[in-house]
């Protein structure tokens, strides 16, 4: 159960780095180069997608009437968080991604 | 001088902002708070144990109360331990009239418990402002036009809407202050429009009557009355004469309603202990995202048979309770209930980065004018710190009172309430008086402390401060909000860098 709602706001997290990394300025802020015009539209692309995904968990972790609400408040509450991470560890905020999996896993073994 | 729209709409929002902003805040940082308002409620009164009880056990726990104390009353309710409380209450009489007790979940016999405002006060204050009669959800409702108008304005002035959608830049004085605020808004911009409009739409009757004048002729009651679709009842014929009959068994009928209605929160029943007795069980608030108010389910309180209920909405009166539903934030559990908590708390933040953007953006300019503005610009800055550290102050002052002033205290409640307005009121005479820095950071530290040091308080005036996991609850979000203004505090006293010479001209140029 709670690995859904993790599983939703893990998606909006990606969903909305790649957004974000989708755009210019983000982009060379992390990786201190322009992006080409593809990898940028990938980047989109990936982030709506994502996005979609955690939409799914938030249906399955609090039903379908109530998931799109939350499924509002979860992409602005990770927007928020990459916000507060950019300035300060660029870096963390692009590879904690990498850190979902593990702990999605475990939550879902545990309950 | 002629304006552009962008221009008239940034003098809107700039001015409109600051005058609605001090009480948004509050409103904001209070109704975030409300969100928690059982927990703290718990808190609030430490003398309630935990409960093991089933629906079951609790209802005859009260039954057996009533019977033995109450065996005349016309009416008995009972108002069930839940998820949230852990509180078992009886009572006699109407919703009105009536008088109710507190039982010890264990024993059954009444529990003494601390008179207190509880955690219904910050409730209370987020729709009233505690201002006489209606005044106050008039004042709101206005507020509530003025943040939906500072919104708007706010949308058509920011420049780089997307462009600026993830970007925040740091320890760069007034530009911080701007992407602070401008973030923080369009980020949460789904939740301000929702929260906001949701807000207005509670009020729709209080606000707009104009309807209801027209088609009821202003009369509430046929106006509510015509909201309930005809009832789905399945009226059975019930004999006029009532005599002395025994209650039904209440095991089977609680199951039935939690079947169809998901958790309960409450059975009352009417006429108890003779023949045309009824029971109604009702749910509790948040099984669905509609807030539905009473209503539930109805039996015979002889037979057991269902009489009515629960009763379908129409459509209209539906959307109206969905929409009201979506801003009391009762579905969806605790994990919607810390979003609700989250979003309302950087909603106040970013209300409270555009006071504070207000002020650094004029401080370099109005230090060459005349005395009468720079005594109205003092005002402003000291209406900040007693808006913003002030109202934090004066909240952690509150639940101090409540775990501080003598239990047996008559008029309990008052003088917690009298703690909370009088801290405030403390705090606007401090922020008069001291010079801004010191008065941000003494505020703010004393709040920290006051926060981080709840848990001392807890352990040092109540007997067993951890029986209940939601007290534990509030008081480790106490100590992260503490820990956050203390933050706050240690980033005011740290020297300032408002004045980064590069690029001076330029950040003047940017900000809107």
């Amino acid at each position: 159960m709670l690995a859904n709602y993790f599983a939703a706001w893990a998606f909006a997290y990606i969903g909305m780095l790649a957004l974000c990394q989708g755009l210019e300025r983000h982009y060379k802020q992390v990786w201190n180069k322009p992006p080409s015009v593809a990898l940028r539209r990938i980047l989109r692309t990936a982030g709506w997608l994502s996005l979609a995904v955690s939409f799914y968990f938030c249906g399955l972790a609090w039903g379908w009437a109530m998931g799109p609400i939350g499924w509002f408040g979860l992409i602005s509450l990770s927007g928020f968080t990459l916000l507060m991470l950019l300035p300060y560890r660029a870096r963390l905020a692009v590879w904690l991604p990498l850190g979902f999996a593990p702990v999605w896993t475990m939550m879902s073994t545990l309950g | 001088m002629k304006q552009t729209l962008t221009q008239s709409l940034a003098w809107l929002h700039t001015w409109g902002g600051l005058i609605v902003g001090w009480l948004l805040f509050a409103i904001f940082l209070t109704g975030s708070l409300a969100v928690f308002d059982q927990e703290i409620d718990n808190w609030m009164h430490p003398e309630l144990p935990a409960h093991h009880l089933t629906d079951e056990q609790a209802v005859e726990r009260a039954l057996g109360y009533l019977r033995e104390h109450k065996p005349d009353a016309k009416q008995w309710g009972i108002s069930l331990p839940e998820e949230r409380s852990p509180e078992l209450r009886a009572s006699t009489g109407g919703r009105r009239d009536g008088v109710s007790v507190t039982l010890d979940p264990n024993t059954g016999d009444v529990l003494p418990v601390r008179e207190s405002a509880g955690g219904r006060f910050f409730f209370l204050f987020h729709f009233t402002l505690f201002m006489p009669g209606m005044l106050g959800i008039y004042v709101v409702g206005a507020l509530a036009m003025g943040m939906l108008a500072a919104l708007i304005s706010g949308i058509v002035i920011h420049k780089k809407f997307f462009k600026e959608f993830f970007t925040f830049r740091p320890a760069k004085g007034q530009r911080s202050w701007l992407d602070a605020h401008n973030a923080s808004a369009v980020l949460l911009l789904p939740f301000h429009l929702m929260i906001t409009y949701s807000g207005l739409a509670i009020f729709l009757v209080i606000y707009m009557p104009a309807a209801m004048d027209a088609l009821f002729d202003g009369n509430r009651e046929a106006f509510f009355k015509a909201q309930d679709a005809a009832p789905a009842v399945v009226e059975v014929k019930r004999s006029a004469i009532s005599e002395p009959a025994p209650l039904v068994a209440m095991g089977p009928l609680l199951a039935k309603a939690r079947e169809v209605m998901g958790p309960l929160s409450g059975v009352s029943i009417t006429n108890p202990g003779m023949s045309d007795a009824v029971i109604q069980i009702r749910p509790i608030l948040g099984n669905r995202i509609a807030l539905i108010k009473g209503g539930g389910m109805r039996f015979d309180g002889v037979t057991g048979e269902q009489l009515s209920g629960p009763t379908e909405m129409r459509a209209s009166v539906l959307t109206h309770r969905v929409i009201s539903g979506m801003h009391f934030a009762q579905f969806g559990g605790y994990s919607m209930r810390w979003v609700y908590f989250i979003c309302g708390l950087i909603s106040s933040a970013m209300i409270a980065t555009g006071l504070v953007l207000f002020t650094v953006k004029r401080r370099r300019k109005y230090a060459s004018e005349s005395r009468v503005a720079q005594g109205f610009y003092h005002v402003i800055e000291a209406l900040n710190v007693t808006v913003m550290a002030g109202l934090s102050l004066a909240c952690i002052a509150f639940l101090w009172g409540n775990h501080l002033l003598p239990v047996g205290m008559a008029e309990r409640r008052d003088a917690e309430l009298t703690v909370f307005f009088g801290v405030w009121g403390l705090s606007l005479v401090h922020a008069l008086l001291r010079p801004r820095l010191h008065a941000w950071r003494e505020q703010l530290a004393l709040a920290g402390v006051m926060c981080v040091g709840l848990p001392v308080l807890s352990l040092l005036t109540v007997n067993q401060p951890w029986a209940l996991h939601s007290r534990m609850g509030v008081e480790l979000t106490a100590i992260v909000l503490g820990g956050m203004l203390l933050w706050a505090c240690w980033k005011v006293s740290q020297p300032q860098v408002e004045r980064a010479p590069r690029k001076k001209a330029a950040v003047l140029a940017e900000g809107n």
